[in-house]
């Protein structure tokens, strides 16, 4: 039976640590353009232009009615067929980001779609136009409304890169694949491997959880 | 009471009709307010009265029907006998110049009450943020709220968040305010602070149409009271006529359930 090598554990540290690095940039990389294409997609989605919203629908169901990791083949491997050839990384972060736009374009329209109709009569009454109304008085509430789901879905995100072993893209998973078989420590190396998700996304649901209750206090003056 | 209301006409409603589907709401609508006017809409739940606030400030459309607001045509052009629905940017303009207050506030959860006073002066007419403050306190200190600036609306009772909401609409300068209903979502003891704020600006002059199930209110600050039912204005006049001597049974028959209650 196979038993916990910590020579090898040592030994091999550096190069997964490096495959977390990388796991941890492109989930950095991820979120920041889902955080906006998200956001793009959801105003599409409420668009007063109807093949704008059409657009935006099939988009959205596409993307939840298949596997992210076909869509990760599909980028890597079926894009270069019609002449897209794009590096790995590149074409991790462009499934991912379009995959992730797609479920946060819901949270983003569920946010907006929370706040009342009221603010919208009284935004409308003083004189602001939709787009304005949004900006200043909508966004701003829904934002409040959506971090906690957002945070929760970039926790998923941080462990759905690991499908990008697939990508050939060196994070956690596809360090260990290589390290593997090399010297067939199976247990060992995916066990720090496991360690090592979970030490960045046990700390970060706490910190979610956290911002989960701050944003239930409601709104009021910070006290000295 | 007021200034004595002039003749200059702010509000002129003139054959308005609306549906929500196949609920003909609105059924014909005539009614004109002069600039100082304080007019009390009354009449039974469901006869429209919140629609015809709405719908004098576009927030639901009318089917039929003009608008002028301040002798200016608004919500749609007319040429050549061809109407037409004006620009999104300029019907926000026409609302810009009338002050609505809502029967449950709709202050903005995430500004202070500085915040929701000024947001519309600066963002909608540019007005400098020192200058829309300045104007702010003034509008705070008038009903009542000079120590209330820096406090979200959660902070505040109902009857305070109400008057930051006509503090609100007050600092858009506008041509006319529309009030509906805006005591009924207090509780008892807070309805006479915002019924004070309102009575202080019809002694202002404010040209005011009021939606109220205060009659007593209403027949204190009013020039001209409206009864409408299903739709229709059925009998307008003075307040001392109206709840003196009102000529038409609907009216009696309804001023009759409300004084009962
Ligand atoms: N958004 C809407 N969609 C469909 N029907 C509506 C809508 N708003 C109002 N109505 C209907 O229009 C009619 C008039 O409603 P409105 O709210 O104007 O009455 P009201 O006189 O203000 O009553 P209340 O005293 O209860 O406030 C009612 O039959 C109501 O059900
Ligand atoms: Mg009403």
């Amino acid at each position: 039976m196979e038993i916990f090598n910590l020579e090898i554990a040592v030994h091999n540290f550096g190069p997964l640590l490096a495959g977390l690095m990388l796991t941890i940039e492109l989930t950095l990389v991820v979120i920041a353009l889902s955080l906006v294409f998200g956001l793009l997609v959801a105003l599409g989605g409420m668009s007063r232009f109807a093949p704008l919203r059409w657009l935006v629908k099939v988009y959205v169901e596409a993307i939840r009615g298949t596997p992210l990791l076909l869509q990760l083949i599909y980028v890597y491997y079926v894009l270069p067929e019609i002449g897209i050839r794009l590096n790995s990384f590149t074409a991790g972060v462009l499934a991912l980001t379009l995959n992730y736009s797609a479920y946060l374009s819901e949270v983003y329209r569920g946010g907006i779609q929370a706040i009342a109709i009221g603010q919208h009569d009284a935004a409308a009454a003083l004189g602001m136009t939709r787009t304005l109304a949004m900006r200043r008085i909508i966004l701003p509430q829904a934002v409040r409304i959506v971090i906690p789901p957002l945070g929760n879905y970039f926790i998923s995100l941080f462990k759905d890169t690991a499908l990008c072993s697939v990508v050939s893209i060196q994070e956690v998973i596809f360090t260990a694949q290589i390290l593997a078989a090399r010297n067939f420590q199976y247990f060992t190396l995916y066990t720090v491997a496991g360690f090592m998700y979970f030490a960045v996304s046990f700390p970060a649901a706490r910190f979610v959880a956290y911002l989960e209750r701050l944003t239930k206090r409601g709104y009021r003056r910070r006290r000295a | 009471m007021s200034d004595r209301p002039s003749d200059r006409p702010m509000l002129e409603i003139e054959g308005l009709h609306k549906y929500f589907g196949d609920n003909h709401v609105l059924r014909g609508i005539d009614l004109k307010i002069a600039a100082g006017e304080v007019v009390c809409i009354i009449g039974p739940s469901g006869s429209g009265k919140s629609t015809l606030l709405r719908c004098i400030n576009h927030l639901e459309v009318a089917e039929k029907g003009r608008i002028r607001v301040d002798g200016q045509l608004a919500y749609c052009t007319e040429k050549d006998g061809d109407v037409r629905p004006l620009s999104n940017r300029a019907i926000s303009a026409v609302r810009a110049q009338l002050g609505m207050v809502f029967q449950q506030f709709n202050l903005f959860p995430h500004l202070t009450a500085m915040g929701n006073i000024i947001e519309a002066p600066v963002h909608v007419l540019r007005k400098p943020k020192e200058l829309a403050r300045r104007r702010g306190r003034e509008l705070l200190a008038q009903v009542g709220l000079a120590d209330k600036e820096n406090s979200y609306p959660e902070e505040l009772s109902g009857g305070q968040q109400q008057r930051v909401a006509i503090a609100r609409a007050l600092a858009m300068d506008p041509k006319a305010m529309l009030l509906d209903e805006v005591t009924s979502a207090l509780d008892p003891e807070l309805v006479a602070e915002v019924l004070a704020a309102v009575r202080d600006l019809a002694a202002r002059g404010m040209t005011m149409l009021i939606v109220t199930h205060e009659m007593n209110f209403a027949r204190q600050v009013s020039s001209r009271v409206i009864f409408m039912d299903r739709g229709v204005i059925v009998e307008e006049g003075t307040p001392a006529r109206i709840f003196g001597a009102p000529r038409e049974p609907r009216t009696r028959d309804f001023l009759r359930t409300v004084v009962d209650r």
